[in-house]
């Protein structure tokens, strides 16, 4: 992918990298200091990229996109062109050809080679997407109705729940409908499997600064990996129709250092533990 | 519409009778195409209430989330089958086979009725399903759990399903007799070499119809049964899995997008050619394009469940597959160029909307091919990306047939000649306002924002805005329609048997405008066309 | 193409000959296309247990095998670990988790883990067990001996009971090119409500007979000191 391809992406990222950041530029002062992926107000391409999946994701659309836009403004001139040169004033006798085999074979021909060359960056994606070379640590995610649920089966098993915070408790800085009261936190450059599944109806986890977005389907465990190289915080949204509070159940990843990652866990552990004991005596009551 | 006497020889049966128990194709036409403009309001009713909801962030009068998803739910099921398919194959395929094949009327006069009215019928229970027990919020996908009676009790979703089941059942009937029609009772001398692209188009249509509605009704019984009596086929409790309904909804969904876009691509063909005054440039080329898109449609339905984790050989496999659609889709785009290419054009209505088709498709398409890749779908799917891209390619698209078609044909079916200028206006108002409307979804789906949102984070507010400005242009271009309807029957301006001149050489333009109650009583024969 | 209405020089009679040949033939196509709407019913319908059966023969969608023969003699070098998941949907008031997190093994060799399941409801409920592995893909290489959820669990109320799985991964695993860089496997178990809950009706009439019976007993005994 990279020979055939180097100098029109490199031409592109810096095309394509340029308006994002200069809207970013002008819009620093609303943000936060730390490095956060998220929306941004007239952005018209993908957030920064945080997993090495999604920058080879940017990469392989980039290749795409170029030829693409080349193709649209290709039928665009041609169309301009018969407008002007072939218009019944211009243009009074009409032609009598129907065939020309060789432009028909061109045709035919050009698009193939052209579907080739994405073929072969496409597939190189697609099976770089699929195996983890070596998961140090697990994150088990669970679809509610209209929640997240965290677990770390490698790090004490403990569990929580993450929810929206409504419109009425955001806090001046806050991003509406994209913060929750629980992050997911993890630790940097650290090889992450994912396990996927939902409690009641599909949901999808969906991450746009790491390439992910994978469906949760109660009945069956779904499994994917990452790796987050730059620590910050990251949000994503519910991307499968699941009801009434679809748009309301956003998904925040913060990926701290690994030394805070671990002091992170003790803390959790001992808040969360406690707390899903607290959750089972209230279901035990309601159940009364 | 068209009640306006004509002193024929013929006897048609009149008052309500002659609607009702119409066997007459041109009346079942038209009454297709009147539902389809009814259906037209209320679905579009459905678009702009979501976008003047999605106009800013928060809620702005859709205080109940539910009542958002049924609105995306109803809007695409009334657009897809209530809209398209009954304009674009029972309108203008009723009206227009055939004239264009020479013959008195369809194969099946009653069963033709007999469609028209399963439609009418389903259209009605459509409606009453978006509003008895909360209506059905699944969106038109209809995917199980959320679609079961766990999550969905009342009587909704079995309204839903119930209407899809008539629908279905009208369209087979149709395509039935659209496929027994064409190939039993073609004109003497009109070889399938030599049939009109827009008959192919209808032949083609509706053999996909015949093998992918039957999948599509076996999947909703199986849903019905599931959500009523205790069946499992998709209920993991019981044995069964959801994704088995996925698998069947897209084996029929994807054939769906090539049934509303092929009689697009026939329409497109008849006027490209005929305000070319050129032959449609490489034929045969063109037909078996469209072939082969009918054929390579119905093995690449898992391109739309990327993200449900399937094997990397699967999505590998539906990869390349979707990829291989890519190029029929690009002959077609180029012999409609090199159609035009040498011609003398008059750029009259009919011929600036199938201009405007080619754009869109063409725009619409090679985001396409960037979705047919497994890898990258994974940032898109189910993104403003995926809306704006189906949007384009098949929504709005179909949309300018149905006006390019409408524009090159209501002279013949009212014999009234429409207003040009207010035709022409009516284009550029609707081609600023769709582009407008879904351009910016592109971008706003790049920068992450997901579809059947009722709210979404502030950032997305700038395209949104845009978008809720492009649906009001829209909205007045439908509007417009309308008032050109208007206009058009009122007029005085008689429309000639032949409005389109030397370039329009097939045989609807033989009869005279309006098209008499009976044509080709006599039937046509074809001079052979002379060795080249 | 040159398209000209002419006059018909066909006799009325042939006509009327012609016409009926169409219709006959026009019957036919619409039988023939009939059948074929049938049979693509039939297809959407025998997609159910053809799925089934596909996914069970190549463990498509993380599908598991049971094993009939046991995989005698074979074991590979390198081992592979087993993570137990558990899950419980939503409308089922239970607690289901396994009680050991993952258990390290070769391919061939057979191991056995617990799961634990609790009704907190107040009522006896019949639950049934589906389940998966992931990655799907080594779906066709793990198999279960034995398995809790084979068959319909009851839980009385309060009630806690510890269910056996016995399994093997199949040893040529390590042989697949797709497989053999797969280093752990997730087995998981989703626990719903069973759809046909007559077993819990029997249950609690005999549990009220047994109830009977005690408190009969009791005022015997209560009785008898008298």
């Amino acid at each position: 992918m990279k020979k055939n391809s180097d100098l029109l992406s490199k031409l592109l990222q810096k095309f394509s990298s340029m308006l994002p950041w200069s809207v970013a530029l002008i819009c620093m002062p609303l943000i936060q200091t730390s490095y956060a992926s998220e929306p941004q107000p007239w952005q018209w391409n993908f957030q920064p990229p945080a997993t090495p999946v999604m920058e080879q994701i940017i990469d392989f659309h980039n290749l795409m996109f170029f030829v693409e836009v080349g193709i649209v403004l290709l039928v665009l001139g041609l169309m301009v062109y018969i407008v002007v040169k072939f218009n019944s004033k211009a243009n009074p006798k009409p032609t009598k050809t129907t065939h020309n085999t060789t432009l028909e074979v061109l045709w035919t021909v050009i698009p193939i080679v052209i579907l080739i060359i994405f073929a072969v960056p496409s597939m190189k994606l697609l099976f770089f997407m699929e195996k983890a070379q070596n998961p140090e640590m697990t994150l088990k995610v669970t679809g509610n109705q209209w929640y997240w649920s965290y677990q770390y089966p490698d790090n004490g098993n403990f569990e929580f729940d993450s929810n929206i915070i409504p419109d009425e408790d955001i806090k001046p800085g806050q991003r509406r409908l994209l913060e929750v009261d629980n992050q997911v936190v993890l630790p940097v450059n650290t090889e992450i499997k994912v396990l996927l599944t939902a409690r009641d109806v599909m949901h999808n986890w969906a991450v746009p600064a790491f390439g992910i977005k994978i469906d949760t389907i109660p009945g069956r465990i779904n499994e994917t990996w990452m790796k987050v190289t730059k620590i910050g915080t990251y949000y994503g949204q519910c991307s499968e129709l699941c009801g009434v509070a679809h748009s309301r159940m956003p998904i925040s990843v913060k990926v701290v250092s690994k030394e805070d990652f671990k002091k992170w866990l003790k803390k959790a552990k001992s808040e969360f533990a406690s707390s899903d004991n607290n959750k089972m005596l209230k279901l035990a009551q309601l159940k009364k | 519409m068209s009640n306006i006497t004509h002193d024929h020889h013929d006897h048609r049966p009149s008052g309500w009778k002659r609607w009702a128990y119409s066997t007459n194709h041109k009346d079942i036409g038209t009454m297709y195409l009147v539902l389809s403009m009814f259906a037209a309001i209320i679905g579009g009713a459905a678009s702009m209430l979501m976008r003047a909801e999605l106009h800013e962030p928060g809620i702005q009068f859709i205080t109940d989330p539910q009542f958002y998803n049924v609105l995306v739910t109803a809007h695409g099921f009334i657009m897809v089958f209530f809209v398209v398919m009954p304009a674009l194959i029972g309108g203008f395929g009723n009206w227009f086979i055939p004239l264009m094949i020479g013959t008195p009327d369809m194969a099946f006069p009653r069963m033709n009725n007999v469609s028209f009215w399963l439609v009418a019928a389903a259209l009605i229970l459509l409606v009453i399903a978006g509003f008895i027990d909360g209506g059905a919020g699944t969106g038109w996908t209809v995917y199980p759990p959320l679609s079961s009676a766990d999550y969905h009790p009342g009587m909704a979703v079995d309204f839903g399903i119930l209407a899809l089941h008539l629908a279905g059942a009208s369209s087979i009937l149709g395509a039935i007799n659209f496929i027994t029609t064409i190939i039993n009772m073609r004109a003497p001398g009109m070889t399938f070499h030599r049939m009109p692209l827009f008959i192919w188009a209808m032949l083609l249509t509706a053999f996909l119809l015949l093998l992918a509605i039957p999948v599509l009704a076996g999947a909703l019984t199986m849903l019905l049964t599931d959500r009523n009596f205790g069946t499992a086929f998709f209920a993991p409790d019981g044995g069964g899995d959801p994704v088995l309904w996925q698998h069947l909804f897209w084996f029929f969904g994807h054939p769906e997008v090539y049934i509303m876009i092929l009689p697009a691509f026939g329409i497109i063909s008849e006027i490209v050619s005929t305000f070319s005054k050129k032959p449609i440039f490489g034929y045969l080329g063109m037909a078996y394009a469209m072939t082969s898109i009918g054929v390579v449609g119905f093995v690449v339905w898992a391109h739309h469940m990327y993200t449900m984790g399937f094997n990397v050989e699967t999505r590998a496999y539906f990869t390349l597959a979707t990829m291989v659609i890519a190029v029929p889709t690009g002959i077609k785009i180029f012999s409609w160029l090199a159609t035009m290419w040498g011609g003398s054009i008059k750029f009259d209505t009919p011929m600036l909307y199938s201009m405007g088709f080619i754009f869109l498709f063409v725009v619409g398409g090679v985001t396409g091919v960037t979705l047919a890749n497994a890898g990258v779908d994974m940032a898109f799917h189910d993104t403003y990306f995926v809306v704006a891209h189906f949007h384009y390619v098949l929504s709005i698209s179909a949309l300018f047939s149905m006006y390019a078609g409408f524009y090159y044909w209501f002279g013949k079916m009212s014999g009234k000649r429409y207003p040009e200028w207010l035709g022409r206006l009516q284009f550029w108002v609707t081609f600023v306002g769709v582009n407008l409307l879904f351009f910016p979804q592109h971008f706003a789906g790049m920068a992450g924002m997901p579809r059947r949102i009722i709210d979404y984070p502030d950032a997305y507010a700038g395209w949104n805005m845009i978008s809720s400005w492009g649906a009001y242009i829209s909205a007045v271009g439908g509007i417009l329609f309308f008032v050109v309807l208007y206009k058009t029957l009122t007029s005085n301006v008689k429309a000639e048997a032949n409005e389109w001149g030397v370039g329009a050489t097939t045989l609807e333009w033989t009869v005279d405008s309006p098209a008499p109650f009976h044509t080709h009583e006599v039937t046509p024969n074809i001079i052979p066309e002379p060795a080249e | 193409m040159e398209l000209k209405k002419q006059k018909s020089t066909t006799r009325v009679g042939d006509g009327v000959v012609n016409m009926r040949k169409k219709s006959s033939r026009n019957g036919l196509t619409a039988v023939v296309l009939g059948f074929l709407v049938f049979s693509m019913i039939g297809l959407a319908y025998a997609s159910e247990p053809l799925y089934r059966i596909f996914c069970q023969v190549t463990g498509y969608g993380g599908t598991t095998r049971i094993a009939v023969f046991d995989n005698k003699g074979l074991v590979a070098k390198n081992s592979i670990t087993v993570r137990f998941d558990a899950n419980v949907n939503k409308l089922l008031p239970w607690r289901f988790k396994p009680m050991q997190n993952k258990i390290t093994l070769r391919p061939g060799e057979q191991a056995i883990a617990f799961y634990e399941a609790t009704n907190v409801s107040d009522k006896p409920i019949v639950g049934t067990a589906v389940f998966n592995v992931a990655p799907f893909k080594v779906g066709e290489y793990f198999n279960k001996i034995e398995c809790f959820c084979f068959t319909e669990q009851i839980l009385l109320p309060g009630q806690t009971v510890q269910m056996p799985v016995t399994f093997f991964v199949d040893s040529s695993i390590a042989e697949d090119r797709n497989t053999k860089e797969v280093s752990t496997i997730t087995l998981s178990y989703t626990f719903y409500a069973s759809d046909d809950q007559s077993e819990v009706e029997n249950l609690s009439r005999t549990s009220l007979e047994i109830k009977k019976s005690v408190d009969n007993l009791r005022r015997t005994q209560i009785i008898q000191p008298g």
